[in-house]
């Protein structure tokens, strides 16, 4: 992305460049529905014919700089001051969707994101006449592309978004610049990656012993908490291929999981009804994943 | 990846899927709010018969301005005919329904 913050001309706090800057909008919205549309505050963005880019509003830019608690936990914990570097550097809002590949396994990672309580990211590993294994799950709580942050440029996994939703991205070498000077951020990238091993070891552990049953439940609370809600877009063949199992696996442990009322599912809708006795149900896995990540 | 897809599976016992594209800004505050919005009330009122193809005009500007946007949040109907267009973060469900050839139909 590279035209998030084409109004910089417009950011000084001389009203000279607010007036031009509004002018600037009124010419490009010629009509007075558009004008509607603007004033109305329920557009973000205008489309700029002459230079073929995306303008970001006034009100849409302030909100994301504003942004006083920002969704990722990451972020939330660093000092105003420092997220204000990141913004400054490049961290620029994005929209992923289902299915859109972050980084491939050997490939450069050329930007790094930090999810959104909206985004789910899987960790995919692939193995040879065997499909996929998902090793990790990455949500608000974390970052994709932390080997970046410890001087890794290529990617080991693949990273996929699970649904559609938000993140802020940033290019790899300007987030390797800026972190050398945010030591709040390395400070909280070195306890996300402890965390991080964590979740991939007893992952690994959890897929070698338990059940499917236990391991969609503990999956299910996993990307709960990351996405703050009860509701879960998923489809029997997705979650499938992130335990690596067969879809009617699946569909025996979510029909499991349903007859005890602990879930609800249709149309790739699963819902968490009872969260205690989901827990009581998913393997130990799940709490000593988020025992670690609560206290790291 | 440039352009974002979402693709519901058609019920094949419904006569027409409903063909959307919304354009959105990133993640700015209206864009994620009328994807939520229309996710809702595609959930409430096609069941998956839809496909839905979300354009960051942040990636995409060309495209949108071919399309003939101007704003976003923009939500333009593609099929059945005739094509429609609502602007805005689709907070206003009628709207959106008339748009979409829905007003009046029970969900």
């Amino acid at each position: 992305m590279t035209t998030t913050r084409p109004v910089s001309k417009a950011e000084s706090a001389h009203p000279e460049a607010e007036v031009a800057f509004a002018a600037f909008i009124r010419r490009l919205a010629h009509d007075a529905a558009t004008l509607r549309a603007i004033k109305s505050g329920k557009v973000d963005a205008i489309l700029d014919p002459a230079s073929g880019r995306a303008i970001l509003l006034p009100e849409a830019r302030e909100a994301l700089r504003r942004g006083a608690a920002p969704a990722n936990q990451i972020l939330a914990t660093l000092p105003r001051e420092e997220y204000q570097r990141l913004l400054a550097a490049g961290l620029e809002p994005v929209t992923l969707a289902l299915g859109e590949v972050l980084h491939e396994p050997g490939e450069l990672i050329r930007q790094i994101y930090f999810p959104n309580e909206s985004l789910l990211v899987s960790l995919v590993t692939r193995i040879q006449n065997h499909g996929a294994l998902e090793i990790a799950l990455v949500g608000s709580e974390g970052m994709v592309g932390l080997p970046v942050a410890q001087g890794i440029g290529t990617a080991s996994v693949r990273a996929v978004a699970q649904g559609t939703g938000t993140a802020l991205r940033m290019e790899a070498a300007r987030f390797c610049e800026a972190l050398g000077t945010c030591l709040a951020l390395q400070r909280a990238l070195h306890r996300y990656t402890h965390a991080l091993i964590a979740q991939i070891t007893q992952t690994a552990a959890c897929n070698r012993f338990h059940q499917v049953e236990a391991r969609l439940a503990r999956w299910l609370l996993m990307a709960s908490d990351r996405l703050q809600s009860n509701l879960i877009r998923f489809t029997h063949e997705w979650l499938a291929d992130l335990l690596g199992v067969r879809r009617v696996g699946v569909t025996v442990a979510a029909s499991a999981l349903q007859q005890q009322r602990l879930i609800q599912y249709s149309r790739g809708n699963i819902t968490i009804l009872d969260r205690e006795g989901l827990k009581a149900s998913a393997c130990e896995c799940y709490q000593k994943i988020k025992d670690i990540f609560d206290c790291a | 990846m440039r352009r974002k897809q979402i693709v519901q599976p058609s019920d094949p016992a419904a006569v027409a899927t409903v063909v959307m594209r919304l354009y959105v800004a990133g993640g700015a505050p209206n864009s994620v709010q009328a994807i939520a919005n229309l996710e809702a009330i595609c959930q409430q009122h096609l069941k998956g018969n839809y496909q839905l193809e979300i354009v960051d005009v942040f990636e995409q500007p060309l495209r949108a301005l071919a399309d003939g946007v101007i704003v976003t949040p923009s939500l333009t109907k593609l099929s059945p005919l005739p094509a429609a267009q609502v602007v805005g973060n689709l907070s206003d469900q009628s709207k959106v329904l008339l748009a979409l050839g829905l007003q009046g139909k029970t969900p």
